[in-house]
């Protein structure tokens, strides 16, 4: 062999062990991290032998006793969920003062307790940690005392008490330059003091009247602002920031056995003393092991649906949907009539229209734009008609609609725009009826009687009225010219942009591809955008860069609109081209009798007639205004898989709302039971 | 030109692409539409509705402005940047899992891209090229025209619906593999390492079928053009037996720009194989930069980019260096 033949062989030796080399390279866990097994903890609460096999490197494989779950648990006692956001970005980080900590893993719902949760079902809070609702202590409503319920311990075996409320208010000022969690900006700015009475009493004085006192200080449905630390933990800690809590010790019936890494998935196991944690006295938490795991984009996802390797998805496709029930019988959406899924989510899918920004700083546009959307087409195209209209600003809801929607419907039937024209259709849900009818649908799936079709498809919306919208641009000196195009008074094509997501989120890209179409048949030259999920939070917070644009706002979950309204003011209003990002008020909504009405809220009693009276004026205007479109509740699929546990709420057994988040998940947690099957 | 003027040149274009494409880096995310503190107040917003006052929303600006080192003008953060990078290859924390230091991210997700990523492509190199040679020296044959066939057909499916097919057929058919990627965190054992494997197999099967098809069909037309060449028609005259020609007069002469290929291809696995590490739930380089790109990481995107453009830049300083020996004609130059 000559020397130059050598050398290639010589490279491809070289290539090949290298290929092996690297092949062979052992996963690298984060420092000081190996293996994520959360340790033993002590007193009450030493984990029980995992039922894996001593390696968890072993394959998991079905034994005698059944099936394991890829983490080596008992399927048949392991409740498993899809991640809806995937891939966590900071896996080991559990703590919860700390704004980037791996929240979407369980924490809210399994690991932390609150003072007081709020019942996704229902809007009403209740307590949780507290022994009762707070002891109101002045007229001016601002100081409150607060009595906690004994008897509840951390997951180390260590008693809860009003030190760690205090340790947990004290780290959030002393510390409140360094913590992310957005709950340490709005405690520090709502609480004035607060001191310990005694063991399970404590006192805190706000600096604004506070009606919203159980919501802020304990759960707005999706979270608090004060998440509780356990004192004897975070105490020994120089600097709260930089600890990542990695095995942390929990209030709630649950503790974290494994995680990845990597962020994939999460592990979780029942507390042996579940009775003693923040909401173990409600009753027993069913699985002995919860887990939280990706199984892949939506193809992968409904292959491993169908195949029963988790029980819970959450937002998969209507299509997909079909498809898996069509595989698995075990497999079932929320409802077996139409609109199939749970309408109940707190907020709703609306357009954004910046009102400082001509022509959209007048209403006879806006009005045209709501006109000029055929939400029925577009209902039909990016959601097999699988949605509910809500034609005021806020989701139409079981808890919402008698408070607001019901009391309006004559309101609304009645409401003429200044022309005179009535722009309501009642007969919105029942027009959609007879599409998807008339698109094969099959009948029995469909809502039967007018108070059926309400609760399915909404009390209305807009009619699709082009002619209309023509009508009432032309009031403002835009008209079409010979191609049927909107100009603007000056003659110039009116472009209009609108952003809406790239393929973060599928849901809203197809909506927002649907109503771009609807404007473009209606003659309005629409720029739709889709932009990623950073540039989609900065262009909807600055008016320099928002014209139009889809989103999710108005999350109004208990009757309480404060919590989205409360911005509605004029100090948060920029100028139309302000490079600075606002705060609230996404609308840019300018309309002096609804700051007077925000304001009076302030001050009353959030759940009196006369809050509910304020609310509905303010509706009237935002409808008046056409401050914002409001479009629909956002459409929640959550199909479940019956094969290992049964009892999933369901629209002929509505026990609670069927999230796999929120107080919803502590409920389905206590109610659902195992098949047997293994 | 003296070997060592021909080393010095090539080593001061190196660092030049390393400097401008460092500072390339730095101010390219600064030009992207958004900011990662609206994009995470947003989400607050969304999150925690309006009970975010501006107070509290001017409070946790600041703080963040502060925390991510974003304060100063943008070119005290270039030079701080600079100096950061350059003396201590230290990009900061990330935002997206603040204050997790992103050379630790990138660290625990390396060995995945790498472990994938080098194996699957010298593997597709490998198996392309010697299929290359075969049906490139033996193209007149029926088997030869088979294999062609095979890589005409799948060097254009998408990757996407390769992986997708591949998974219907061994993961949810046969079920001789996992639908989605679960490795538990273990010591390293051969049991670790059998999980490694038998979590990234079909990954990695994917990566390999499409990554082939080009080099099948580039090694052929080299190959084919190759052996016309006269002096393998002199080696056949002079009697050499099939397997010596093919070997060591086609496939050693048609090598060269494959060998570039491949080495240019070792540089760019530190992108990652977002598709893969998507439809596997992978870990690995590439979904960090997705998620960098979707939340406005700048120091994420920072340390990903330099990565790369590093890996690229000394995968071509080496073959600048190595391709005298391959090709003797540049050394007699």
């Amino acid at each position: 062999m000559t020397k130059a033949f050598r050398l290639p062989r010589v490279l491809f030796l070289l290539l090949t062990m290298l290929s092996i080399v690297a092949c062979s390279v052992p996963p690298t866990t984060p420092q000081g991290q190996t293996p994520t097994e959360a340790p033993a903890q002590s007193g009450a609460t030493e984990p029980t032998a995992a039922p894996a096999a001593a390696d968890p490197a072993a394959a998991p494989a079905a034994s005698g006793d059944g099936a394991l779950t890829d983490v080596g648990t008992p399927r048949s006692e392991t409740l498993i969920f899809q991640t809806f956001d995937r891939q966590t970005a900071n896996p080991d980080l559990h703590n919860p003062l700390m704004g980037t900590y791996a929240v979407w893993r369980g924490f809210r719902e399994l690991a932390w307790g609150y003072l007081w949760e709020m019942d996704t079902g229902t809007g009403q809070s209740y307590p949780e940690l507290a022994a009762d609702m707070p002891e109101v202590l002045n007229d001016e409503y601002t100081r409150f005392r607060v009595k906690l319920r004994p008897g509840i311990y951390w997951s180390d075996g260590v008693e809860f008490t009003a030190d760690d409320v205090i340790f947990t208010l004290d780290t959030y000022f002393e510390n409140k330059d360094k913590l992310t969690y957005w709950g340490v900006a709005t405690i520090t700015n709502y609480v004035k003091s607060y001191e310990k009475i005694d063991d399970y009493t404590f006192e805190v004085e706000t600096v604004n009247p506070a009606y919203d006192f159980v919501t802020v200080l304990g759960v707005y449905t999706w979270g608090s602002a004060l998440n509780i630390v356990p004192k004897h933990i975070f105490e020994k800690e120089a600097d709260v920031a930089a600890f990542r809590n990695t095995n942390p010790v929990t209030l709630g019936p649950y503790v974290v056995k494994e995680f990845d890494p990597n962020g994939f998935w999460q592990l979780w196991e029942r507390r042996e003393d579940w009775e003693r944690s923040a909401w173990g006295s409600q009753g027993e938490p069913k699985p002995k092991y919860v887990l939280y795991k990706d199984f892949g984009p939506e193809e992968t996802r409904t292959l491993a649906f169908v195949e029963n390797q988790y029980d819970v998805d959450t937002f998969m496709s209507p299509e997909s949907i079909k498809a898996a029930v069509a595989q698995n019988s075990a497999i079932s959406p929320y409802s077996p009539t139409m609109p199939y899924h749970d309408m109940n989510d707190a907020c709703s899918y609306g357009v954004l229209m910046n009102q400082h920004r001509p022509p959209l700083d007048k209403a006879e546009v806006r009005w045209a734009l709501a006109l000029a959307l055929d939400l029925q087409d577009v209902g039909i195209n990016a959601l097999s008609g699988e949605f509910k209209a809500s034609p005021l600003p806020m989701v139409d809801t079981q808890i919402l609609n008698p408070i607001y929607f019901a009391p309006l419907q004559g309101w609304l039937n009645d409401f003429a725009l200044s022309d005179g024209y009535k722009p309501f259709n009642p007969n919105f849900g029942a027009e959609l009826v007879g599409k998807l009818t008339e698109m094969g649908l099959p009948a029995d799936q469909m809502p039967q009687g007018d108070e059926a079709i309400k609760n399915a498809f909404g009390v209305g919306w807009w009619k699709y009225d082009p002619a209309e919208a023509e009508k009432l641009l032309g009031s403002v000196g835009i008209t079409k010219n010979a191609d049927g195009i909107y100009t603007l008074p000056d003659g110039s094509v009116w472009e209009l942009e609108f952003v809406i997501p790239g393929d973060w989120n599928k849901v809203m890209q197809r909506v927002g591809f649907s109503i771009a179409d609807s404007w473009r048949k209606a003659g309005i030259q629409v720029n739709a955008r889709q932009v990623d999920n950073a540039e989609f939070g900065t262009v909807q917070n600055t008016n320099s860069q928002l014209t139009t644009l889809l989103n999710w706002t108005n999350c109004i979950f208990s009757p309480n609109y404060l919590n989205a309204w409360r911005s509605i003011q004029p100090e948060f209003l920029l100028p139309v081209d302000s490079p600075d990002t606002i705060t609230g008020n996404m609308y840019r909504w300018s309309n002096e009798k609804v700051f007077d009405l925000v304001k009076a809220s302030y001050s009353m009693e959030t759940t009196s007639p006369e809050f509910y009276e304020y609310g509905r004026e303010i509706i009237k205007e935002f409808v008046t205004d056409m401050a914002y479109i409001n479009l629909m509740n956002i459409p929640t699929t959550i199909p479940t898989n019956s094969t290992y546990w049964r009892n999933f709420p369901k629209a002929d057994n509505p026990y609670a709302v069927p999230y796999s988040w929120w107080s919803s998940a502590k409920k389905i947690l206590q109610n659902i039971e195992p098949t047997g099957a293994k | 030109m003296g070997l060592l003027q021909y080393i010095g040149q090539r080593l001061l274009t190196y660092v030049a692409v390393l400097f401008i494409g460092i500072s390339i880096t730095f101010f390219l995310p600064r030009l992207m539409p958004n900011d990662p503190i609206d994009g995470y107040i947003a989400q607050i917003q969304s999150r925690a509705g309006q009970t975010l006052t501006p107070e509290a929303a001017a409070e946790i600006r600041a703080t963040l402005t502060e925390l991510y080192g974003l304060e100063g003008s943008l070119f005290t953060q270039y030079l701080n940047y600079l100096r950061r990078v350059v003396f201590g290859f230290d990009f900061g924390p990330s935002f997206s899992a603040f204050p997790r230091p992103v050379s630790e991210l990138i660290m625990l997700a390396l060995p995945w891209t790498l472990g994938l990523l080098l194996t699957t492509t010298v593997i597709s190199w490998l198996l392309g090229n010697l299929i290359g040679l075969l049906a490139g020296y033996y193209h007149n044959r029926r088997f030869a025209t088979a294999l062609e066939v095979l890589g005409v057909l799948i060097y254009p499916i998408p990757y996407y619906i390769l992986a997708l097919t591949l998974i219907l057929l061994l993961a949810y058919t046969w079920k001789l593999f996992p639908l989605s990627t679960t490795i538990r965190p273990a010591p390293l054992s051969l049991a670790q390492i059998g999980s490694i494997l038998y979590n990234s197999a079909l990954p990695a099967l994917t990566l390999v079928i499409a990554g082939f098809g080009w080099n099948i069909l580039s090694m052929k037309s080299l190959s084919v053009a190759t052996k016309e060449e006269p002096f393998v028609t002199f080696a056949r005259l002079k009697g050499t037996s099939d397997r010596t020609r093919m070997f060591s007069y086609v496939f050693r002469n048609a090598l060269l720009p494959q060998v570039t290929a491949l080495a240019l291809s070792l540089g760019t696995i530190f992108n990652g194989a977002l598709l893969t590490e998507m439809l596997f739930s992978y870990p690995g380089l590439g979904l960090l930069m997705r998620t960098a790109v979707g939340n406005g990481d700048y120091n994420m995107l920072y340390g990903t980019i330099t990565m790369t453009i590093f890996a690229v830049a000394t995968a071509a300083l080496v073959i600048d260096l190595i391709y005298p020996l391959f090709d003797p004609r540049i050394r007699y130059r």
